[in-house]
């Protein structure tokens, strides 16, 4: 496995969305992916939490906790829904998520597609530590 | 604390209105606000009429995601608590009317008892024995009455004394004339009054 | 139902009326009729057990509804406000920007709270997007992978409640600066236009 280069068609869409949610994540002034359904899927039980968790397809589209990903002929398409800081500048944070995030689907041997990004919430990050 | 969204810990004296309009918009903070308001007052009126936790945690649930629903039509949002007791008020008599055509009683006097036990072991905090048992089967009384008369004159007796709400929003509440509440709630104090005299 | 409706005693007296007199001293009438004393007592031991009852249902922890029932109303609320309208701000062949309405009245929102005697209420933004930009004045060459800082022309109506007492043009227009700041700053796109509406004022 390890001496195999990672090629386009053993690159799962699923994994396209773990990278690109880790890289957000990861990027000054990103607070969250949106929504923060963790609580939630918990909440209503395992059957659900095995449907929302099941891998998509190679080719299939992966969605999972504000973060979508999709690899047609050997491009990946990425839309994430984030939360920003409300002391940094959003568009200026989405840009960088989006540059971040094609460079890493590079490295994987895909083609970075489209990364489209929704801020869906602005909020101050003191806030969300608790006091 | 989580889930607080912009402009809210900084403002802690923010008006009702204000946190309504704001919940309108979708502001999810302003509407967190608002539920936490309001729920227990809504779980008090429907524990009262139903005297079935269960089913008055889903008066609760079914009464707010209503008003989430509906937040954007309501024109005034300083009537937003009267509102919200006339959905619960009316979510509350609808069940009743469906429990009495299945002919059910769903009473849990389990239920009941537990609740009557907490209330009591909780007041009992500074005060002398006596008093307490006095203050205790009082109340059983009251409830137990209170459970004999019409779902409608309960909800009246209820929404005025328990939750002061005034004489013209639980008319429209109950589609009736601010004159006819007042006759209902003398109604109601009286049979209850009376059943009191008689429980004990 | 009419007024006839209120029981009365059989000297005449309404309930309503003794109700209503509870706590003031019998009248001539009440102090002799014994239908009218057994009324009171009767009246003033429910109007005991009244309020005993409401303190009692206040305080009881057990009424309350499982902290499970604020969660569920809370994620329905949640899934549901994603649906609200989102404005695009950029696009390029690498992808598009999108806020949502409610980010951006955040933005909005967290201004306000920087000014004195004002609660921000109501939030309408309309906007002309930054396709519609890049395809007019901002863009003519309609070249997509050029970057705009110009964005999405926005229509920012906000509704405030103002406190009484204050000065409220002066404050108003402190509110606009402070907004007009705090979009590029926030979001990275100029302010547009500012509407602001006092539609009620709240006692301090």
């Amino acid at each position: 496995m390890s001496d195999q280069p990672l090629r386009g068609q053993v690159i799962t869409s699923q994994l396209i969305a773990s990278l690109a949610a880790r890289t957000a994540l990861e990027t000054r002034g990103v607070l969250r992916l949106e929504p923060t359904i963790k609580g939630f899927l918990a909440r209503l039980g395992p059957a659900a939490l095995q449907n929302l968790l099941n891998p998509g397809s190679q080719n299939g589209t992966y969605k999972h906790d504000g973060v979508a990903a999709t690899i047609s002929d050997g491009t990946a398409h990425v839309h994430l829904d984030i939360a920003t800081d409300i002391a940094c500048t959003a568009l200026t944070v989405a840009e960088a998520v989006q540059q971040r995030v094609r460079e890493r689907i590079s490295h994987t041997g895909v083609t970075p597609g489209r990364v489209d990004i929704c801020i869906l919430a602005i909020e101050p990050q003191s806030w969300k530590r608790p006091t | 604390m989580d889930d607080h969204g912009p402009g809210f810990e900084a403002e802690p004296d923010l008006d009702e209105g204000s946190i309504v309009a704001r919940a309108q918009d979708g502001d999810l903070a302003a509407f967190e606000h608002l539920v936490i308001t309001y729920q227990d007052r809504v779980f008090r009126l429907a524990y009262r009429m139903l005297n079935d936790r269960g089913q008055a945690e889903d008066i609760v649930q079914e009464t707010l995601t209503t008003s989430w629903h509906g937040l954007h039509m309501l024109a005034d949002v300083d009537a937003f608590g009267g509102w919200i007791y006339r959905l619960a008020t009316n979510k509350c008599l609808d069940l009743l009317r469906k429990r009495s055509t299945r002919a059910e009683n769903v009473t849990n006097p389990d239920d009941i008892r537990s609740v009557t036990e907490t209330g009591t072991t909780r007041a009992a905090a500074g005060t002398d024995p006596a008093h307490e048992a006095e203050w205790s089967a009082q109340q059983d009384g009251l409830t137990a009455v209170l459970n004999t008369l019409p779902p409608a004159q309960r909800a009246c007796w209820l929404l005025r004394e328990m939750h002061g709400r005034t004489y013209a929003e639980i008319g429209a509440t109950l589609k009736i004339s601010p004159t006819a509440v007042r006759g209902t709630l003398a109604r109601a104090r009286h049979q209850i009054a009376e059943g009191m005299s008689q429980w004990r | 139902m009419a007024l006839e409706d209120i029981p009365r005693l059989g000297c005449g007296r309404s309930i309503d009326r003794i109700w209503a007199t509870l706590n003031q001293p019998p009248t001539a009438h009440e102090a002799q009729c014994d239908q009218c004393q057994a009324a009171r007592t009767r009246l003033k031991g429910l109007s005991e057990a009244t309020r005993s009852l409401r303190e009692g249902d206040l305080h009881n922890p057990a009424l309350k509804p499982r902290p499970g029932v604020t969660n569920a109303i809370l994620d329905v609320a949640r899934a549901e406000v994603r649906r609200s309208k989102r404005i695009l701000l950029h696009r390029t062949d690498n992808g598009t920007t999108e806020i949502s309405e409610q980010a951006l009245s955040s933005i909005i929102r967290f201004a306000a709270t920087t000014i004195p005697g004002i609660h921000s209420r109501r939030c309408r933004i309309e906007i002309r997007s930054a396709a519609d930009s890049l395809s007019g004045e901002d863009n003519p060459t309609g070249n997509s992978r050029t970057t705009t800082n110009a964005g999405p022309h926005l229509f920012v109506n906000l509704r405030v409640a103002a406190a009484a007492g204050i000065d409220i043009p002066r404050t108003v227009d402190a509110l606009r600066r402070e907004i007009g700041n705090a979009i590029p700053a926030g979001v990275g796109i100029s302010a547009g236009t500012i509407n602001i509406t006092v539609e009620d004022l709240y006692d301090v």
